[in-house]
């Protein structure tokens, strides 16, 4: 072991680790050997489907009982108490206000109501949501219920923290905020922390050792991240690993960012909006004067922070919403009075959460739905170029396929009407490397096409490779439009 | 979901939201079993009208969210004194005086009756439902079943839960409806919406079941960080509202 801290014995110790889900034909982990030292931060990193998840579950003692399925090998969790924090921040909340949600995991553990009112301000600190006790949950940014359960699972002092993507829903100043915290807790070296995330950028520096899986949900490495990256970087980068950008730089990962001088939006406009605004309640409006107009070829990048409104303007943009001042012009119609067949086949929007957008229980319903006859051909090929084939995807539930495949399928059930306008909402959201790349050759294809593209993100590196043009929404205003 | 903050003050710091809700339900039922024994129309609204005060005074509720939560019993109360009315058995008596005839339909005054008292317990409830709900926080209510009524861990935070879930499934329903126009589907309401809303909730049940495990849910006896007890107020509401009902059922 490294030893860097405590020289007494490890806290994690897995051999031949395993686990089959319940009913589930193939194994979703195999053969995890690793130890870990009290204190220390394991960074897990693998491919969408890897098992980083079923990992971080085995860890927190959450297999075999809450979650049905068989664990193969042996595993030793040191002070077995784990804390906890998941990827969605909707998710995890239990209770109505701050204080009892923080206080929640305390009496699960029978603590004395002193000891509960003495931890609960200082858990909350930890968090950085200092003198929040009293607000109700519900009205928490999803940064801030990140940070709540963050305070949450650290309230029992647990001798373990697991995370499993904590900043993955987080805009950029949320996710800094999140990991400064998670930076505190390590430097203290007060719990082991297991760490599942995606954006290795950020959390890089935290970690002692690395468990890297590959696509054949087998460890390619165990070791300190170094020796890692310089043993094995060329595989990391084939399987799709997500990497430091320096360190993809240096092992040759090549960003394409030369198909972006085309197209600048000299065309005529798919979509443009004049003195747009719109909002649900009477004063306070979500969106405020914005012009905006997309050319057929360009891709145009929207960012801004949580809640300042960049799903609302993609839902007015295809005629969801119903704005409430200016107005929307898609292809010389207003959006939101187009009767629906007429829509669909002009714009389509991907949604954050690819469930929400699922209407069958099998794939090939699921493509079929709403399609207009003279499109039923192109279903399958569609479906085909997406990696989803008919013949081995057809008859599977939309629903058990794994996150990368339900994003794919759900830009399947759009592409296939090749509306002239896409919009797509956080299209990179707990996306592989791979995955991500094959996005964006996609993207780059139908923009060549003549499509207009519009995707509202949080993710930087997304942005710099995609965007012909980067617009900035701030407080429901249109602040920067600007080449990247 | 927007009506989350007004009600902090209704349900925290109130008489009626000091007060506790098992003594609440305890007079709910009560005064639900008053309404089903008169057989006449003036109790229930009297009551109704006291449940409504109750709330607007003792309860600070603001009378928005007083008027939010009568609204669809409203409907339903005239829609049930409209058609009891309409077709009550008293209609047959050929020697009832008769109210209203249109060709066949002959409209009794016992009908009538039965329909305005019919009515007026649908209003009653509603506004005893109201009083209570906009009144109680959940969390309370949760807190009381637990500690004092010794129910199960399991079912109250459970109920708890789903009760939290409600505007997320309302969310839920929007976006399956957008995804519907998006695929060029008209009509606001379709089967299969209701399916896909039911996966969204097991899963959605699933996940926060497994986030409450990783807390230690389930794994013993559980403290209480909001213990509770029983105080003078539980006794005067209590006492008040079943003197109240008493009154109102003697002189009426």
């Amino acid at each position: 072991m490294g030893g860097t801290s405590s020289g007494g014995p490890p806290a994690i110790v897995a051999r031949g680790l395993g686990f089959r889900y319940a009913g589930a034909a193939e194994a979703a982990l195999e053969g995890v050997d690793l130890e870990l030292e009290p204190g220390g931060c394991l960074l897990v990193l693998g491919p969408s489907g890897s098992g980083k998840s079923t990992f971080a579950l085995a860890v927190a003692g959450l297999l075999g009982g809450d979650v049905p399925g068989l664990v193969a090998g042996s595993l030793r969790v040191d002070g077995a108490d784990a804390g906890v924090v998941f990827q969605d921040p909707d998710r995890q909340v239990v209770m109505e206000r701050v204080a009892d949600d923080v206080a929640f995991g305390l009496e699960s553990r029978a603590w004395s109501l002193p000891a509960m009112r003495a931890r609960v301000p200082e858990a909350l600190c930890d968090a950085g949501l200092a003198g929040y006790e009293a607000h109700p949950t519900a009205t928490l940014s999803g940064g801030q219920r990140q940070r709540l359960a963050l305070a949450g699972a650290l309230a029992p002092r647990p001798g373990l923290l697991v995370l499993d993507e904590p900043t993955a829903n987080l805009d950029p100043a949320g996710a800094r905020a999140f990991v400064e915290r998670l930076a505190a807790v390590r430097a203290a070296r007060a719990a082991t922390i297991v760490l599942v995330e995606h954006r290795v950028d950020l959390v890089w520096h935290l970690a002692d050792r690395l468990l890297v899986l590959g696509r054949d949900r087998r460890p390619i490495a165990v070791g300190p991240p170094d020796e890692v990256v310089a043993r094995h970087g060329a595989r990391l980068v084939a399987e799709g690993v997500w990497l430091p950008e320096a360190l993809e730089r240096q092992l040759g990962v090549v960003v394409d960012h030369a198909a972006q001088s085309s197209a600048a939006g000299a065309g005529p406009a798919v979509v443009a909006t004049s003195g747009l605004g719109f909002a649900f309640e009477r004063g306070r409006p979500v969106l405020l004067d914005v012009d905006l107009r997309v050319a057929g070829g360009e891709r145009a990048a929207l960012v801004g922070q949580n809640g300042s409104g960049k799903s609302t303007l993609a839902r007015l943009l295809v005629g969801l919403l119903r704005p409430t001042a200016g107005r929307v012009d898609l292809l010389g119609d207003a959006p939101h009075r187009m009767a629906p067949a007429d829509l669909a086949a002009r714009a389509g929007l991907i949604f954050q959460d690819p469930e929400r957008q699922f209407l069958a229980t099998r794939v090939a319903d699921e493509i079929a739905l709403g399609l207009p006859s003279a499109d039923r051909a192109r279903a399958a090929a569609t479906l085909e170029a997406l990696g989803l084939p008919l013949a081995s995807f057809g008859t599977r539930s939309p629903y058990q396929l794994s996150g990368g495949e339900q994003r794919r399928l759900s830009l399947a059930c759009v592409l296939v009407r090749e509306p002239r306008l896409l919009v797509l909402d956080e299209p990179t959201f707990g996306q592989d490397r791979l995955a991500v790349d094959g996005l964006l050759a996609l993207l780059r294809d139908r923009a060549a096409a003549g499509t207009a593209i519009l995707a509202a993100t949080h993710d930087e590196r997304f942005v710099a490779a995609f965007a012909s043009r980067v617009l900035e929404l701030h407080a429901g205003r249109l602040v920067v439009e600007c080449a990247p | 979901m927007i009506a989350i903050a007004p009600l902090e003050a209704a349900q925290s710091r109130s008489v009626l939201g000091r007060t506790n809700p098992l003594v609440k339900l305890g007079l709910a039922a009560l005064w639900l079993v008053g309404f089903v024994v008169t057989p006449r129309v003036g109790p229930p609204l009297a009551l109704a009208i006291a449940a409504l005060v109750a709330a607007l005074i003792l309860g600070r509720v603001p009378p928005v969210a007083v008027l939010r939560g009568l609204a669809p019993l409203w409907t339903a109360a005239i829609g049930i004194a409209f058609f009891t009315a309409l077709f009550s058995a008293a209609n047959a008596d050929p020697a009832a005086r008769v109210v209203v005839a249109l060709g066949a339909l002959r409209i009794t005054d016992g009908a009538v009756a039965d329909g305005f008292l019919l009515g007026a317990r649908v209003v009653a409830i509603a506004a005893v439902s109201v009083a209570f709900a906009r009144s109680t926080s959940p969390t309370a209510l949760v807190d009381a079943l637990v500690q004092q009524a010794r129910l199960s861990d399991r079912f109250a935070y459970g109920a708890l839960a789903a009760y939290q879930a409600v505007p997320r499934l309302s969310l839920d329903l929007a976006a399956l409806r957008e995804a519907r126009r998006l695929r060029g589907l008209r009509g606001d309401w379709h089967p299969r919406l209701l399916v896909a809303l039911l996966v969204l909730a097991v899963r959605h049940a699933e996940r926060l079941g497994l986030a409450m495990d990783a807390r230690g849910f389930g794994r013993g006896p559980r403290s209480h960080f909001r213990p509770r007890a029983w105080g003078p107020l539980d006794l005067v509401v209590g006492l008040g509202g079943a003197v109240l009902l008493g009154a109102v059922l003697a002189l009426a």
